[in-house]
């Protein structure tokens, strides 16, 4: 596994999951009500991008020019150390807003851990399941850009992926799309106005078990649970890289 | 209109693999693969074939246009090919010692293939084109193999791609990959390896999946063979897909060259399991080193059905036949799409032809016409070339023309 890599998920698809959890989850909301800062993190030799909590929501932006918080970190290895929670960061700015970073930002983490790393139990309360799986949802849309853009095999992927959108969507629930311009990958959280290709999950409940491993995909595309077509060459590619992901975040 | 097929006892059965086999069908096969699309225009299973016809678990009744995937050249059941092999199993099959009548079929292969010196038999077209690769490298004692992008050659990892699952960095470390009919590029991967590359494979020509099929470039495969000779590099020509449905004596005569070493299965023995690899006298010394073997490679009873399905193919004239066939179905699926307004591509040799409707980029529009094929009676896949067999009549020709009109007709109204 490549720590850079890694370092991208975290950055644009684990952290990057706390702008649709603050749309989904009333605390993460509450949280960040009235707030107005901005997370800036640098990593060497790796990703850049500012988490800005204003208005009541939170996004992700490219670059840390303009964050009212900063934590650099050394390498991709101590920022994922970071996420492991085996690294403490330092502000390098922004040490008035520490107490953000220190209570809220760490809160919403925490709620975000508690989705995506579910207590035994909790997937039987129908809300936090729709919550948790939609922001899992995310959170691989957003790790296979990643993949395709950083990772060695990923981007051999990418390599042999044509131009266009690739909607990725679970019926009844969330859609959204990977972006393909030149071999180069973006995920759009949002439904596409076009596309030319398609993988649709069946349900909430398909969706869970593909990502939690207990059912196969294949088998799944075969009974119709899952639903491929368009420029199949696209979601083929695309599930090569899904399988790095799974690598990534098991 | 016809009335369109269901199929609840594919369904059912599929339900039942999937809890017993990985995937439920796996490989080429499966309904994964992308070439059925949706899942719920095609059957699963079948339940007996015969000629050019399909038969499903439901009863529906096809034609087919895919004759497993390229075996069923002379049309499913052929009278003379399994008479030769009940006779055969009724002597022997896969026994201690080999049958002689292996001795027989290669004869004959030498006797039919311009490229053939020698024949040496497996069961798969995987374990031709490995055996090929290996005798290549023994030959030469160099490592790196081209490919040209969009091939296919099998599924052993060496054939594979990096982002394959279960594929090693390693397996494919000495994969070089070069733009199909882009003589230059080939030129300078050979400039870049200078005395490294063991050998070319390819089609000969790109029959690859979700794309049109392409021809070779006037004078692409003669600067080929030349640059192999003037570099020592082999050249090997994966005629497992399109074998016997061009030329009686290989793809490579077709083209006007001759290829160092050949390989066959598919339409080799009408459905019966045997492949042959088949070469030059140069590599049979290369071929003789390899350990390569397998437990049924030497079974006699698809020798005998290899040698029946050659002399009814040569007899039957079979590859022009097939392009006969080919030609006139192509050309009346296009004048059915023209009536609906639709862009009909047919790529490729007609004899196994490939279809997209190039009015929308994303394949939708192809994918749901093809379905209404497939709910119809006609077995097309999406985004595989398609097989012709010698049991398919102008009747059957007609009936597919009539049936496309429909399908045609039916998207047209969907898309107004």
């Amino acid at each position: 596994m490549d720590e850079k890599t890694l370092a991208y998920i975290n950055l644009y698809a684990v952290l990057g999951s706390l702008q649709k959890l603050c749309a989904l989850d009333d605390e993460a909301r509450r949280l960040i009500d009235g707030v107005d800062v901005s997370v800036g993190i640098a990593v060497k030799g790796g990703p850049e991008a500012t988490l800005v909590f204003k208005d009541g929501k939170c996004t992700l932006a490219e670059g840390t020019e303009n964050c009212t918080i900063k934590l650099p970190f050394s390498s991709p290895k101590k920022f994922n150390g970071m996420i492991d929670g085996t690294v403490t960061p330092f502000p390098s700015k922004g040490f008035t807003k520490i107490g953000f970073l220190l209570k809220t930002f760490t809160k919403l983490t925490d709620i975000l851990t508690g989705y995506l790393r579910p207590a035994e139990g909790a997937l039987d309360d129908p809300r936090f399941f729709e919550v948790s799986t939609t922001l899992m949802f995310y959170l691989i849309v957003a790790a296979i850009a990643q993949v395709g853009n950083v990772d060695k095999i990923g981007r051999f992927s990418a390599s042999n992926t044509v131009d266009g959108n690739v909607k990725l969507a679970i019926e009844g629930g969330p859609s959204a799309y990977v972006k393909v311009e030149n071999h180069h990958l973006t995920a759009v959280l949002e439904e596409p106005e076009e596309f030319m290709s398609y993988m649709v999950f069946g349900d909430m409940h398909i969706a869970r078990d593909l990502f939690d491993g207990n059912v196969n995909a294949i088998a799944s595309v075969g009974a119709g649970k899952i639903r491929i077509g368009g420029m199949i060459l696209q979601v083929d590619n695309v599930n090569r890289m899904l399988d790095r992901v799974a690598l990534y975040l098991s | 209109m016809r009335k369109t097929y269901e199929y609840p006892k594919s369904r059912a059965a599929f339900e039942r693999a999937c809890k017993v086999i990985p995937s439920g069908i796996y490989g080429h096969q499966g309904p994964a693969e992308g070439c059925y699309v949706p899942i719920e225009a095609y059957p699963l299973y079948s339940s007996k074939a015969q000629g050019t016809y399909l038969w499903d678990l439901d009863g529906n009744h096809f034609i087919d246009y895919m004759c497993a995937y390229g075996p069923n050249v002379l049309g499913y059941n052929d009278p003379e090919v399994d008479e030769a092999a009940a006779r055969q199993r009724a002597i022997s099959d896969c026994t201690t010692l080999p049958n002689p009548i292996m001795i027989d079929f290669a004869d004959l292969l030498v006797e039919t293939v311009a490229c053939a010196d020698w024949a040496f038999f497996a069961k798969n077209g995987n374990d031709v084109t490995t055996g090929a690769i290996m005798a290549a490298r023994a030959h030469t004692h160099r490592k790196k193999i081209v490919f040209f992008k969009g091939y296919y050659h099998g599924v052993s990892p060496w054939t594979q791609k990096v982002d394959y699952p279960g594929v090693l960095e390693e397996d494919v470390a000495n994969s070089l990959y070069v733009p199909w009919n882009d003589y230059d590029a080939l030129a300078q991967v050979f400039e870049d390896n200078k005395n490294q590359i063991a050998a070319i494979i390819a089609q000969p020509y790109m029959h690859g999946n979700f794309m049109d099929n392409e021809l070779p470039a006037e004078g692409f495969w003669q600067k080929v063979r030349k640059l192999c000779d003037d570099t020592g590099t082999v050249l090997i020509i994966d005629d497992v897909r399109a074998g016997f449905r061009m030329d009686i004596a290989g793809s490579d005569h077709y083209f006007g060259f001759q290829a160092d070493m050949i390989c066959f299965c598919k339409a080799l023995a009408n459905g019966y399991n045997v492949s042959a690899l088949c070469g030059k006298e140069f590599m049979k010394n290369a071929v003789s080193s390899l350990t390569f073997t397998g437990s049924y490679w030497m079974s006699a009873v698809p020798f005998a059905a290899g040698i029946a399905c050659i002399q009814k193919m040569k007899r039957l004239n079979c590859p022009q036949l097939l392009i006969d066939q080919g030609q006139k179905l192509k050309d009346g699926l296009i004048a059915a799409a023209r009536k609906y307004d639709f862009d009909l591509h047919v790529s490729g040799i007609p004899s196994l032809f490939y279809l997209r409707l190039a009015d929308d980029p994303t394949f939708v529009l192809h994918q749901e016409w093809i379905a209404e094929c497939v709910k119809r009676g006609v077995f097309f896949t999406c985004h595989h070339n398609h097989f012709i067999n010698a049991a398919l009549t102008d009747a059957d020709i007609a009936e597919t023309i009539e049936i496309a009109d429909e399908a045609f007709m039916v998207v047209r109204d969907r898309h107004q």
